[in-house]
């Protein structure tokens, strides 16, 4: 088969993140922030930066509108052009194959892609008023709202619980995911849960929220922004950090299982993703020294492992609890600790680590000879009753 | 809650997120109201649907005119579900803990919803029971919501 043509051709030479509780910051002020901490990282100035990607959980609105306060403005970069784009937790994969359009065709020649939340501090004044998350009273949306179905959680746990009447899953099996998580959020100072270690015990004993999944299967809620740039190889030689080249990506979505096949709640849509993305880079799961799997919830984790093949399906539980994910297992997953225990930022939490790992700055956590990473993303709710759709499948390396 | 008969009304101040009732599934609420339980039907083939969809089975007629809304028996097995234990809407602070249930229609689709009644599912494990539709009706409101019980055999 051979490498596409495209595989190894971009690649990522700059890194921001603002990261921590950000009570006292706009969202556009944070984003800002990424972005020139990006940019400084990458040895470029802003008047190098010809686009901008403003990167979103869902399609527009909220504090940083798209038209007279995007960041890239308060900033002051003179982009040709600025859009938001996103997917629930898919924002930096879907970010990444619009950008290298951009770069081909020589529109840009370094494209600045941020995403930034402000959750934590929300969550901190919702919970002033006396309730957890949201308190929307609309009459449009999503089937179920008024039968108690909080999206995510709810829909997510119903997965949770189909792999536990299909294959035997554990909750305490979903515990080895959140241990072996925070076991690597103990190596990265940046981590919300560093130095805070956890055992099984500890995840079977945290309270329950939406059966099976207690407390400690649900990710972080946090503030903060990611910032990257992405160039072609030619430029990308001469930044001034080690460039992370884009061997492969692509692309699943639940939907193309149409639901009433009903295929589609003890997997995600990896196949596609992993046919195409693999393809590219001419490589197989052996290759892959980490993986950077998107973890809204525990057992996102244990579909992927399956589902790309580092275990059979119906095994990922007895596979995580075997340590095989974990700090000295057979395929580390989440090295930063992930959604689960270091912060959330949608996939750019994942592609931030990815980076690290290949340059060789991840650390204490630090995987040897790391050449290759897999990053993924997924989500926005498509379906009714609500299913996590797409998933972005990216494989990183050190060299092209 | 012991729910017995096969509807119940519930006329209190309303604090819950309203249901999304727009041109697609308008019919299929106020089936609801006449205690009817409304899929899509393929006229041409039978394939049932839930919600509005084109058949997948062929081409459609522009719209999807070749299908229609039809009583459902209103029964089904548990696919899914879980116990909500923290009300992430105000609205359900009285309830929790709930369940809420992925349930396999008799016809094919899917459709979710909070169980009611005595007798409830505890082990999250388990699939498969029979449930059969309770209609929930708030009349001040002007909607019926579809719940669930879980029916032995
Ligand atoms: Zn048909």
């Amino acid at each position: 088969m051979g490498k596409h043509a495209s595989s190894g051709k971009y690649a990522i030479v700059g890194l921001g993140v603002v990261a921590g509780p950000q009570p006292d910051r706009s969202e556009r002020m944070i984003a800002a922030e990424a972005a020139r901490l990006a940019i400084a990282d990458a040895g470029l100035t802003r008047a190098d930066i010809g686009g901008a990607i403003d990167l979103r959980r869902t399609g527009g609105g909220g504090d940083r509108a798209s038209y007279s306060d995007a960041f890239t403005r308060v900033l002051g970069i003179k982009n040709n052009f600025y859009f938001t784009c996103g997917r629930g937790g898919a924002l930096a994969g879907l970010g990444m194959a619009a950008t290298m359009s951009y770069l081909d065709r020589g529109i840009a020649d370094y494209v600045v892609l941020m995403g930034a939340v402000t959750d934590w501090s929300q969550s901190q004044e919702t919970r002033k008023k006396g309730f957890r998350g949201m308190a929307h009273a609309e009459k449009r949306g999503y089937w179920g709202k008024p039968l108690g179905d909080s999206r995510a959680v709810s829909h997510h746990s119903w997965m949770a619980a189909r792999h536990m009447a299909v294959y035997g899953t554990t909750s305490a099996q979903l515990g080895a995911i959140s241990v072996a998580e925070r076991q690597w959020a103990c190596m990265n100072p940046e981590a919300k849960m560093y130095g805070r270690p956890i055992t099984v015990e500890d995840h079977q004993n945290s309270p329950l929220v939406a059966e099976p999944y207690h407390l400690l299967d649900m990710s972080q809620v946090s503030d903060g922004g990611i910032a990257f740039i992405l160039t072609t190889a030619d430029r990308a030689k001469d930044c001034a950090k080690p460039p992370v080249y884009v061997l492969g990506q692509g692309f699943g979505e639940v939907s193309a299982d149409l639901w009433w096949e009903k295929k589609n709640f003890t997997h995600m849509a990896v196949e596609p993703a992993k046919k195409q993305a693999f393809g590219q880079a001419d490589i197989t799961l052996d290759d892959v020294d980490c993986a950077q799997l998107y973890d809204c919830f525990t057992a996102e984790v244990l579909f992927q492992l399956e589902d790309y093949g580092w275990c059979k399906k119906g095994e990922g539980g007895a596979f995580v609890a075997d340590g095989n994910m974990a700090p000295g297992g057979s395929i580390p997953v989440n090295t930063g600790g992930g959604l689960l225990s270091c912060y959330h930022l949608g996939d750019l939490t994942g592609l931030a680590e990815s980076v690290r790992q290949l340059r060789g700055e991840a650390g204490e956590r630090q995987i040897e000879d790391c050449d290759i990473v897999l990053t993924t993303g997924h989500g926005g709710e498509l379906v009714s009753p609500g299913m996590c759709s797409i998933h972005t499948c990216t494989l990183l390396g050190r060299h092209a | 809650m012991n729910i017995n008969p096969q509807s119940y009304t519930v006329d209190l101040d309303w604090k819950k997120p309203y249901p999304s009732i727009d041109h697609d599934n308008e019919a299929f609420w106020d089936g609801l109201k006449e205690h009817k339980l409304l899929v899509w039907k393929c006229k041409q083939c039978g394939a049932v649907y839930w919600p509005k969809a084109y058949c997948q089975n062929h081409d459609n007629e522009p719209f999807a005119a070749n299908c229609e809304w039809t009583e459902a028996s209103g029964r089904g097995k548990i696919f899914a579900f879980n116990i909500h234990h923290w009300a992430f809407h105000p609205g359900f602070k009285e309830e929790v803990p709930y369940v809420y249930a992925l349930i396999e229609l008799d016809e094919g689709p899917l459709i979710s919803s909070q169980l009611v009644g005595g007798d409830l599912p505890t082990d999250i494990h388990t699939v498969g029971q029979t449930v059969e539709i309770v209609y929930e009706d708030h009349p001040a409101q002007g909607f019926t919501l579809p719940k669930f019980r879980v029916v032995r055999e």
